[in-house]
């Protein structure tokens, strides 16, 4: 009997996500395999009825159209069957554990194994239900580089040759505004967008969450290159970098208040919901003042995870789909793809749940970049 | 004076005492865990689960080498240590909420949002402000979440805030079978309720449920409780709700009744983030702004009108979502 995979995205589309759908699809056809998708992470299956040709696409038969393929087939923000909002018969919202009974779907749906393009948190997801004894396999996707256990994410390629472009723009635009541009890129806790892109972009400083910063460094590193013919800068700046220096606590609006109830929650002053864009605004009023040359602050946030994607991500994209479903052919079971030059091998969830791709400290990367005199903030 | 004494227990998030936003004079807020709407705005996302949960604040973890014991105690593996700056990440999906972790941190940067108490726990921690209630017409507010999920405890701690001679309020978003709100209305003197939305799919839309049952319960409550206050409010929401339409939709639900007194408007502003960050969840919206003052003055003079009140009146003025 046939095998039949399925095949689910989540964590939001990422160049790339075509190339890897495809790769399984032709993988598997190489094999006799059937591919259906399942719409929008795991709705296709609690929710076949909202689908006019039902929750599981036939990948197989969609031919040429496999290249807009992830469009077709839908993502979820969140593929998480162990917390899925739901409305009681009380009528009241609830997260409930439906793992058992989306095993139990795919059961009914003939699916044999699952293949799961997902993000870095979503492995955690995939990893309890390979302990539940779903047969999986994940594709990591990640525009930041930061899953562990590979080399390189699909989608990172291609967001980095994105902004990289849209520093070199920025950079122009700065230096006929002669001012310095403050840009931020994503990156909570992984520098590698902020840092490669920079570096290609010919930027002045790079602050990456890995390298505490101190913008009187900064500043002073721009003074040196500011001059009567040099009136521009270019500061690079990833949304998670911190500031080496001890920020002001908040004060507590209502100290009467704070006396009487030291314990409490405390003001709703105290956590206030930063904006994206908050730290490229906040490194820019900084740098104003302590360069006293004008400033703009820019976040290029969510657009660099849309376009075309790279031949980089394109061929990593195919490799993974079929290294995928080569996984599954060989019997393996709760394993992510990976890339790790020359080769592209399977390793055990376990080895890439619980870490986080950082830049280490002897990085060739940050070699370069200091190599060049770019500023690191340290 | 021997107290009666009530062993009743609820899961509470957290006392705040000197409220002077939830209800009438200076109050004491007991927030109660769990809700049934999922509102995207929600500046509370501590309380909607309805059992204790961990919460993990980077900022005072001490890293892994110097302390490192939760590491060891977690037995699901949802800790590890974060090789760049060598502290603690969870887990989220890993987590258990068991909370052995949050016994050995010693800076307290993994704590339990939500404790099991009893009725006389919670009323002893609220009764020592008494002086204050009595100066300022306060009291004690039973919130949320949605403290009606809780009817039993709530309706005990109100009644036993009554034998103690405090007033008593609650705030509800209505998302209750009634026989919950039946159930603790006769022990309330004030009851502040939410009119999130008026179309019932774009309620649906914005908290996870519309909104027939809330004002089918609010409508009945009205006409069951004549003694009772109410305050209906609105958590202002720009480009949700901040619209003349929704808040003339309110004021025709709530006129024909005398006994709403007030109807109240709390302007969203920007907080709850590092909540959410301490909980591991998204908030969905980061990029929101405060509504305009503009748009919070016209509202407020249509209220006002409808109440019959000259527009410079304090009512809901100084009130903020939350």
């Amino acid at each position: 009997m046939s095998t039949r995979i399925a095949l689910n995205l989540g964590g939001g589309f990422v160049p790339g996500v075509n190339a890897v759908i495809t790769g399984v699809v032709l993988a598997a056809n190489q094999l006799g395999w059937q591919a259906v998708g399942i719409h929008d992470g795991f709705e296709g299956l609690w929710f076949p009825e909202r689908y006019p040709r039902g929750g599981l696409l036939d990948l197989s038969a969609l031919g040429e159209g496999l290249n807009s393929s992830a469009a077709v087939i839908g993502t979820a923000t969140k593929v998480d069957p162990f917390r899925v909002r739901t409305i009681n018969s009380e009528n009241q919202v609830e997260e409930v554990d439906r793992s058992d009974q989306l095993i139990e779907l795919l059961r009914i749906n003939k699916v044999d194994a699952v293949i799961s393009i997902v993000g870095p948190r979503a492995l955690s997801v995939i990893f309890k239900l390979h302990r539940k004894g779903l047969r999986v396999v994940a594709v990591p996707t990640s525009v930041e580089n930061d899953v562990a256990a590979t080399q390189l994410s699909f989608g990172f390629n291609s967001a980095l040759s994105c902004a990289a472009e849209m520093l070199e723009r920025i950079r122009e635009a700065a230096r006929s505004a002669r001012r310095i541009g403050v840009i931020e890129i994503l990156g909570e806790h992984s520098g590698w967008l902020a840092l490669q892109a920079g570096i290609a972009a010919g930027a002045d400083a790079i602050l990456i969450p890995e390298i505490r910063y101190d913008l009187g460094k900064v500043a002073a590193k721009l003074k040196t290159k500011l001059s009567s013919h040099t009136r521009y800068g270019l500061v690079v700046v990833a949304e998670g970098a911190q500031s080496a220096v001890p920020e002001a606590e908040p004060q507590p609006v209502n100290p009467l208040k704070a006396s009487l109830a030291p314990l409490a929650t405390g003001h709703e002053g105290e956590h206030v919901i930063e904006p994206s864009g908050f730290m490229a605004k906040k490194i820019a009023r900084n740098l104003q003042k302590l360069t006293d040359h004008e400033t703009y602050p820019l976040a290029l946030g969510q657009l660099i995870k849309g376009g075309n994607p790279t031949a980089v991500d394109r061929q990593l994209g195919l490799a993974y789909g079929a290294a995928a479903v080569r996984a599954l052919h060989e019997n393996h079971s709760g394993v992510m793809t990976s890339f790790v030059p020359p080769e592209l091998k399977f390793v055990p969830l376990s080895e890439a749940i619980n870490k986080i791709r950082t830049v280490p400290a002897n990085s060739l990367f940050l070699q370069t970049a200091r190599s060049l005199g770019i500023c690191l903030g340290d | 004076m021997t107290q009666p004494t009530d062993a009743t227990t609820g899961i509470v998030l957290n006392i705040q005492h000197f409220c002077t936003n939830d209800g009438p004079g200076i109050r004491t807020t007991v927030f109660l865990k769990g809700c049934s709407l999922r509102c995207k705005w929600c500046c509370n996302p501590e309380s909607i689960h309805p059992k204790p949960e961990l919460s993990y604040n980077l900022s005072k973890c001490i890293g892994e080498k110097e302390c490192g014991f939760c590491l060891k105690e977690c037995p699901e593996a949802a800790l590890f240590a974060l090789e760049s700056d060598g502290k603690v990440r969870v887990n989220w999906d890993l987590c258990t909420n068991c909370a052995k972790c949050v016994d050995v941190c010693p800076p307290h940067a993994l704590t339990l949002f939500g404790q099991q108490m009893t009725v006389d726990q919670v009323l002893d921690e609220v009764e020592q402000d008494n002086n204050f209630y009595n100066e300022s017409g306060g009291g004690i507010t039973v919130s949320g979440g949605e403290c009606l999920l809780q009817p039993d405890f709530t309706a005990a701690l109100l009644k036993g805030a009554h034998e103690r001679g405090i007033s008593t309020a609650i705030e509800t978003a209505g998302n209750v079978p009634w026989r919950f709100m039946e159930l603790v209305l006769p022990h309330v003197d004030v009851m502040l309720h939410d009119h999130k939305l008026t179309d019932p799919v774009r309620h649906k839309k914005w908290t996870g449920v519309d909104n027939s049952r809330i004002l089918a319960n609010f409508k009945q409550a009205y006409e069951t409780f004549l003694t009772t206050k109410f305050i209906a409010r609105t958590p202002l929401m720009p480009g949700v709700n901040d619209d003349e339409e929704h808040i003339r939709s309110v004021l025709a639900f709530i006129r024909p009744h005398s006994h709403v007194v007030d109807y109240q408007l709390l302007p969203y502003h920007r907080f709850g983030e590092n909540k959410y960050n301490f909980l591991g969840r998204v908030y969905e919206l980061e990029d929101f702004e405060a509504p305009a003052a503009e748009t919070l003055a016209r509202l407020r003079a249509i209220i006002d009108e409808a109440f019959g009140r000259g527009s410079n009146s304090a009512a809901g003025g100084q009130a903020e979502h939350g």
